[in-house]
């Protein structure tokens, strides 16, 4: 038990702009009237995208059986992608009454002859956290028995919140994996990306910038992830924290054990992705580094808005709402205005206030905040003759009755829309919404409703 | 019939495919009208269970959890996370039913439910669904019992118009719809519990998913104890029939095992022939016989030459595998989720309860997989068709619309698999060689 991570601990960090005005809220959800997945996701999110480490989840069906095979974390391993495979011990009563361990122990025994991973995660979930079945142990026993890391996940849904079992999967491999291993050899521009998960590519569209720079990503935790360089990671120079809040205390304690200075950006939109590029460059501090870095920024821009401008001619003048929640409250929007839309209100109910203030920076004193989007968006398409709506699917209805063209937010990308070229693809998907004729024709009125 | 394996043979699941039992209860409360489903546990099994179903059938979907985190599991029996459930659920909304069910958490820790139910004062039925025992289909099935159980008022009279329908989890909401104008065309009124057919079946209305739109109501379950007759449909079936007939013995009971293929679809003709006296069926009804006759030859020499894997839920498992061998398809090996009576009846060389792993490890026995989106990827690394059914299907769109039952969807199906089995062979062969023989 003395690996287990200090969850008060981790929800009191103090790095956390979240925590600062809501002390205790971050961790107690409201029974009846919460939404957003359980500590246990956010872990399964952290840690799954290594693709050479086998997953077994420790409990019943529903933790698993709902969710393996949905996010597509692309990896360029050769092996079998152990990310895009389920494993668990989906106990039953028996387990429940006289402990799943022995079930544990079996099916780590099993993985390891029939798929031979870099390593083995194993996640706690409700009940097995419950009926206390001794992860530590079993992970220590295991990993004894077959030479490779055993790394206990103690992150078990009604401990919180995903963004808190985000931090618990940083955690993990904080204590059983960072630091175990040596590169074979280190350059003075190694870099882990933290809190990139890879999800549709995204970080395939700025490493070959990275790579071209002479950047080098030492580890990442985890889009494209390996096993043996996360192990590695400790020898970085710096840790490029990708839009992932939840992982910033994962960030500080490097920076306290083994010095690595971090910085945390995004690489969505135009904007930010040159942004982004030039901060790691400043952050690695070498004079060449950021002359090049420049130089690559003005290269891609270039390049990108050649490629954009037929797409900004037919943005001309279109107008956007958009209704959605967290950073996306002003990424999405900054990402719009690069393609030369104009976007009129955004939604702020579920975002928090430095989110809020990065809204309103965004949309400029013009923009609407929407503080009830259910109600307002309407209006706000009604007073500014917006041509273009931005939500989840409950708002496709808004959409329709206003005779105006729906992007679902929330659908699961097929395609990257991060860095310079991932906004090509933005910028077609969203033509093709505008010009899709659709939303017109289904809002026609029934002959019998005339 | 070949051998059957009716446990796994394993300690773990790789590769699952089998659903929780606490995701077949909320379904079935999302085929109940206004209800909000209610589950209680840990806040990410209801938020997976909302993505995975949001996904399946492309529509918002209404549920909410008790949100129970570990200060809370310690203290409390389920009274406080459960009572101020329902207390922050009727503040937004008013649904006319809190559909409430547990899973593996409340459960181990011994939460009396029934005890907390009886003490709330809103609409509400409770049903046990802990995950760590059953499967989907129990979960839909305890649910249409504890509904009846806990709503339907005893009768003792009987209309004969009236019949109860009582579908299996897998049937989608065209699938149940199709069974209900099926049995109305012999002049019964056809309530269906729980019905998806107008809940989930995806039509453009506003709504807001705060409830679930469309379904059986509260009042219908309320009355559905004089019906002359109820039909249940699979055999996760059977008991929620018998606790109908308990509230009015009067009551006669008709059990089909599924609705696919030309003698199921006969044996429920039959029966609604002798019930109503009538001498034949509507005219559409003989007409979809005769294209099934026709469909099932025009399909038999592709079926004929390929071999099936069939991985699904128990009862939709019988009903596929029954059409396949109708029609001449070599149902090799059939995988099921959890153990059941149907196992025993199905027609194919090898029956077995596993996961996809299984799947992959006889992949030289089968050529076509009919199965979730889970087998994308093996059928696609391993060069099999594929025809996609069952929960989940994230890759396609129109899923409450495929329609295999009766003659009509038998139909349809049929032509489906053999078309899939002739492109997985043509790309085998590199070349495309006609092998259709119409008839
Ligand atoms: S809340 Fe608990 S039981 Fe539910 S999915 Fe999360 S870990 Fe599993």
């Amino acid at each position: 038990m003395a690996n287990k991570p200090k969850i008060k601990e981790l929800l009191d960090e103090s790095s956390c702009a979240h925590n600062q005005t809501r002390k205790v809220a971050c961790n107690a959800p409201t029974p009846g009237a919460t939404t957003g997945g359980c500590a246990f996701e956010g872990a399964q999110i952290s840690l799954f995208p290594y693709a050479d480490a086998a997953h077994l989840v420790h409990g019943p069906m529903t933790c698993l059986g709902s969710s393996w095979e949905t996010r597509a974390t692309g990896t360029s391993f050769a092996g079998r992608d152990l990310t895009q495979m389920g494993f668990t011990t989906d106990i039953n009563i028996n387990d429940v009454v006289f402990s799943g361990e022995e079930k544990v122990a079996a099916s780590i025994d099993y993985i390891m002859a029939h798929y031979a991973p870099e390593a083995i995660f194993v996640y706690a979930t409700c009940v097995t956290a419950m009926i206390g079945d001794d992860l530590d142990l079993l992970c220590n026993q295991a990993a004894e028995r077959h030479g490779v890391p055993m790394v206990p996940v103690h992150a078990p849904g009604f401990v919180g919140s995903k963004n808190l079992g985000s931090r618990l999967g940083g955690e993990a491999a904080l204590a059983h994996l960072i630091g175990t291993k040596e590169p074979e050899t280190t350059t003075a521009f190694d870099i882990n990306l933290i809190g990139e998960y890879n999800v549709t590519g995204d970080m395939w569209q700025y490493t070959p910038l990275l790579e071209e720079l002479g950047i080098r990503v030492l580890a990442t935790l985890s889009g494209d992830g390996r096993v043996a360089q996360i192990r590695t990671a400790h020898r970085a120079r710096l840790n490029v924290l990708v839009c992932a809040k939840s992982l910033v205390s994962l960030t500080r304690k490097l920076e306290e054990r083994y010095g690595i200075p971090s910085i945390a950006l995004s690489f969505y939109g135009k904007r930010d992705t040159s942004k982004g590029l030039l901060a790691i460059a400043e952050a690695l501090g070498d004079a060449g580094l950021i002359e090049r870095t420049r130089a690559l920024i003005t290269r891609e821009e270039a390049k990108l808005s050649e490629k954009l401008k037929p797409y900004q001619a037919f943005f001309k003048s279109k107008k956007a709402v958009l209704n959605t929640g967290g950073n996306k409250t002003w990424s999405i929007a900054a990402a719009l205005q690069d393609l030369g839309i104009e976007v009129v209100g955004t939604a702020v109910k579920k975002a928090t206030e430095d989110d809020r203030a990065k809204a309103r920076e965004t949309l400029g004193d013009k923009g609407v905040l929407m503080m009830n989007p259910g109600v307002e968006q309407a209006k706000i398409i009604d007073e500014t003759g917006a041509d273009l709506l931005l939500a989840g699917g409950r708002s496709l209805y808004t959409a329709i009755k206003k005779g105006i063209a729906f992007a679902d937010v929330n659908q699961e990308k097929k395609k990257s829309y991060g860095g310079y070229a991932g906004l090509l693809n933005l910028a077609e998907d969203l033509k093709n919404a505008l010009q899709n004729p659709v939303f017109k024709n289904v809002a026609r009125r029934a002959p019998w409703e005339k | 019939m070949g051998k059957v394996m009716h446990k796994r043979s394993k300690p773990l699941q790789v590769n699952p495919f089998k659903l929780s039992q606490p995701m077949g209860a909320t379904l079935a409360f999302l085929g109940v009208d206004g209800c909000m489903p209610l589950m209680h546990g840990g806040q990410g099994c209801t938020s997976f269970t909302k993505v995975f179903f949001t996904r399946h059938f492309c529509e918002p979907i209404a549920i909410q959890t008790s949100a129970v985190t570990d200060a809370i599991a310690v203290l409390d029996g389920g009274d406080y996370s459960i009572v101020e459930s329902v207390k922050n659920i009727t503040k937004k909304v008013a649904p006319s039913l809190i559909g409430l069910h547990t899973t593996g958490l409340p459960e181990t820790k011994g939460d009396d439910v029934r005890g907390v139910a009886a003490q709330i004062e809103y609409p509400l039925v409770y049903v046990n669904t802990p995950d760590y025992e059953g499967g989907f289909e129990s979960g839909w099935a305890l649910t249409c019992t504890a509904l009846i159980e806990q709503l339907t008022e005893p009768a003792e009279s009987i209309d004969d118009n009236k019949l109860v329908l009582l579908p299996h989890v897998s049937l989608t909401p065209i699938e149940v719809e199709k069974i209900k104008e099926f049995i109305e065309g012999f002049g019964f009124n056809v309530l269906a519990l729980p019905d998806l057919s107008t809940s989930l079946d995806g039509h453009l209305g506003e709504k807001q998913a705060a409830l679930s739109s469309g379904g059986i109501t509260v009042e219908e379950i309320r009355t559905f104890a004089d019906a002359g007759l109820v039909i249940s449909v699979g055999d996760s079936m059977q008991s929620c029939a018998t606790a109908l007939q308990k509230k009015n013995p009067e009551m006669r009971h008709q059990h089909f095992s599924h609705l696919q293929g030309l003698e199921a679809t006969d044996a429920l003709a039959e029966l609604l022939l002798t019930e109503t006296g009538f001498s034949g069926p509507p005219l559409t009804v003989a007409r979809w016989r005769q294209r099934l006759q026709d469909a099932m030859l025009d399909s038999h020499f592709s079926l004929g030459q390929s071999r099936f894997l069939v991985a699904a839920e128990p009862d939709q498992l019988a009903g596929l595998c029954q059409a396949l061998y109708d029609a001449g398809g070599k149902v090799t090996v059939a995988i099921s989720t959890v153990d059941s009576p149907q196992l025993e009846k199905i027609k194919a060389d090898q029956v077995l309860v596993g996961d996809l792993e299984d799947a992959e490890q006889l992949a030289d026995n089968y050529d076509v997989i009919v199965s979730n989106c889970h087998c994308e990827a093996l059928a696609h690394r391993l060069h099999k068709g594929l025809v996609l059914r069952g929960f989940p299907n994230w890759e396609q769109v129109g899923n409450p619309l495929k329609n295999d039952l009766l003659y009509e969807g038998g139909a349809y199906f049929l032509f489906e698999s053999a078309n899939a089995a002739t492109v997985m062979r043509d790309a085998g062969r590199g070349t495309r060689t006609p092998e259709n023989h119409c008839f």
